[in-house]
């Protein structure tokens, strides 16, 4: 195992490696063996039944989860029990919620600069410059003085992904961005989705959203139980799905 | 396709609006609430008028002495208005009322300041400014140390004490509870159970048995000779038991604020101590700002106790005045009224303050 460590350090074109990650909730077995590498630039969407461990994996590359075997390498940094280690990897991947999370007692624009101010300790005009950038890239500078609870769910997950694009991650991770929201608002966070993919950033997706996977990503991820059940490009895996559990999962949510 | 019109506003039914059918609905609506309606008009008018003719229309106002108290049917105001520097200043000296006069000041500015202060000029000046009050108001009502005529704590007393007691344990509780809540939540068994003990301790024990273990057993504990003062040993223990009860209001806060804001705050990247005052302070104050002024009202009112140790602070001099030979004229109604009514006027403005803090920190979000 540790020769197999070594060999995927030297592999550069690999941003994340996961090697044989398993993770116990008490002795419920909530991820059995992953195994998963990502090139830089590549788009990924992971899919599957709820409860199949695709959000814990996720939350396992920037350590908002802890896994209990196997290895996990970020950027070249492999994840270990030490603070400055794990901050450094979260400084690399910017995270997108289900629920927003914006920091509610802050404006919009304090939400933006808050990490750039105080982890990468850059001057604050600095960090304004840099805020309004995104939100004007997200189509919502005109929002910038006022509080997240004055915003809808649609700008607020908009605000969430230009506050995670501040810090200027290697990775991005989206823990199922849309499943809060309005049907009418999750275009608008999908278009910005889609746009940041086109840019070419490596993008982990958690989301239920088959047509957005049809469109960008490189890879679509099955997870079923806590394991990677199949991994192939969207047009294979939608339409020549191998295993039976696949083929159930589609058929409940291509159906209607 | 026909195009969606909504239909227009209609005015409200006359029956619904106006003062005949708000009495109605309100006041007479049952037989029953018709006869509790007419009791409650008949208890104040057989009330009220004899009420505000003891207070204000036959009460003894001018005067210096208890035999201007003529009218024997009124309150005898006299009373308050010549023990009213007592009341207030205690025996602090007359020409150096100033000094107290100027922390109170100070104290009220302060407050001010961190209403009107832009939000990073607050935190930058008002928060240190806040944190060193005690400290300086201490400095300047003893005064030995910067040159102005020494007046020792025995003279320090009356209402004024009490305010600054409360409000000096409540400076420093703030931070102190902040760290033991933040203990109790933490991952590391001796820093746990440390704050644990701490808290439930101090929550535990009456806030008298407190006092007298303040007044009369700490100083067992200090070397011989060593002489620490009792006004500031009163002082530690409010502190203590106010943190106590704090850094429970603060575990309540701490445990409301959803799990999404640590998430987002690690994802950032930001460090525990950043990610704890950046984020999760701000927000627990907020949640917590209700029980936090409950909290401080108690403590407020709890300084009277002080009295059984024998710290003059308003209550005590109320009772010495009440048992002052020249003024034996059984005055103990007026004068516990006046102590009443100056803390309630206090502990009510606190509570307009608090709402006036919960509107203001109230971005209106809940998520």
């Amino acid at each position: 195992m540790s020769i197999n460590h070594e060999q995927s350090i030297e592999n550069n074109d690999d941003i994340i490696i996961i090697k044989d990650l398993n993770k116990w909730y008490g002795d419920f077995h909530v991820l059995k063996d992953i195994n998963l590498r990502v090139k830089k630039g590549e788009r990924i969407v992971i899919c599957g039944p709820s409860g199949s461990g695709k959000s814990t994996m996720t939350r396992c590359i920037n350590r908002l989860e802890e896994f209990q075997r196997g290895s996990l390498i970020v950027n070249g940094v492999e994840m270990i029990e030490d603070v400055k280690n794990i901050e450094a990897i979260r400084r690399e991947v910017g995270m997108v919620f289900q629920h927003f999370n914006l920091f509610p007692h802050l404006t919009i624009l304090e939400n933006l600069t808050l990490g750039p101010i105080w982890v990468q300790k850059k001057p604050k005009k600095e960090a304004e410059a840099i805020a309004m950038k995104y939100l004007e890239r997200v189509k919502i500078p005109d929002q910038a003085q006022k509080f997240p609870g004055q915003l809808s769910g649609g700008q607020q997950q908009r605000v969430a992904i230009a506050r995670s694009l501040c810090m200027n991650p290697e990775i991005m991770l989206f823990d199922e961005p849309t499943s809060a929201l309005d049907p009418e608002m999750i275009k608008e966070v999908l278009d910005v989705m889609v746009e940041l993919a086109d840019e070419g950033m490596t993008m982990l997706c958690v989301t239920h959203e088959m047509g957005f996977a049809k469109k960008v990503a490189d890879r679509v991820i099955f997870m079923d139980a806590g394991e990677i059940v199949e991994q192939n490009t969207p047009e294979e895996l939608f339409n020549n799905p191998q295993t039976d559990r696949l083929q159930l999962f589609l058929s409940q949510i291509l159906d209607h | 396709m026909k195009e969606f019109t909504p239909l227009p506003d209609k005015p409200a039914p006359n029956d619904v609006v106006g003062i005949i059918p708000w009495l109605k609905d309100n006041l007479f609506p049952t037989p029953l609430n018709s006869l509790v309606t007419l009791a409650i008009i008949a208890f104040f008018v057989t009330v009220i008028p004899p009420l505000f003719d003891w207070l204000f229309f036959s009460a003894n106002w001018s005067g210096t002495t208890q035999a201007a108290c003529t009218n024997k049917d009124g309150a005898c105001w006299v009373f308050v208005i010549a023990w009213s520097k007592q009341f207030f200043y205690g025996s602090y000296p007359v020409e150096e009322l100033w000094r107290i006069n100027t922390c109170l000041l100070a104290l009220v500015a302060i407050i001010v300041a961190s209403f009107k202060l832009h939000k990073d000029l607050r935190n930058k000046i008002a928060i240190p400014l806040f944190l060193l009050l005690p400290f300086l108001s201490i400095i300047l009502l003893d005064g030995s140390l910067i040159g102005l005529e020494y007046v020792a704590t025995d003279y320090w007393g009356g209402f004024t004490l009490n305010v600054m007691l409360a409000a000096a344990s409540i400076i420093v509780a703030f931070p102190l509870s902040f760290l033991w809540a933040l203990g109790r939540r933490s991952d590391m068994p001796f820093i746990r159970s440390v704050s644990v003990i701490l808290i439930e301790f101090f929550r535990g024990v009456p806030v008298l048995a407190l006092f007298f273990m303040g007044s009369v057993m700490l100083p067992l504990f200090f070397p011989e000779g060593t002489n620490v003062d009792k006004l500031l040993r009163v002082w530690i223990v409010l502190t203590l038991f106010m943190s106590g009860y704090m850094a429970e209001v603060f575990r309540g806060g701490f445990q409301a604020v959803p799990n999404g804001q640590y998430e987002a705050a690690d994802s950032l990247g930001l460090g525990f101590w950043q990610k704890t005052l950046l984020i999760i302070l701000p927000q627990v104050i907020k949640i917590s700002m209700p029980n936090i002024l409950a909290t401080f009202v108690m403590l407020f009112k709890n300084t009277t106790f002080l009295l059984i140790i024998g710290i003059f602070e308003m209550l005590s001099t109320t009772q010495t005045a009440l048992t002052n030979s020249n003024w034996l004229g059984g005055h103990s109604t007026e004068g516990y009224l006046f102590v009443a009514v100056v803390f309630w006027i206090c502990c009510f403005s606190m509570s307009m303050i608090s709402s006036s803090i919960e509107r203001k920190l109230d971005t209106s979000h809940k998520n």
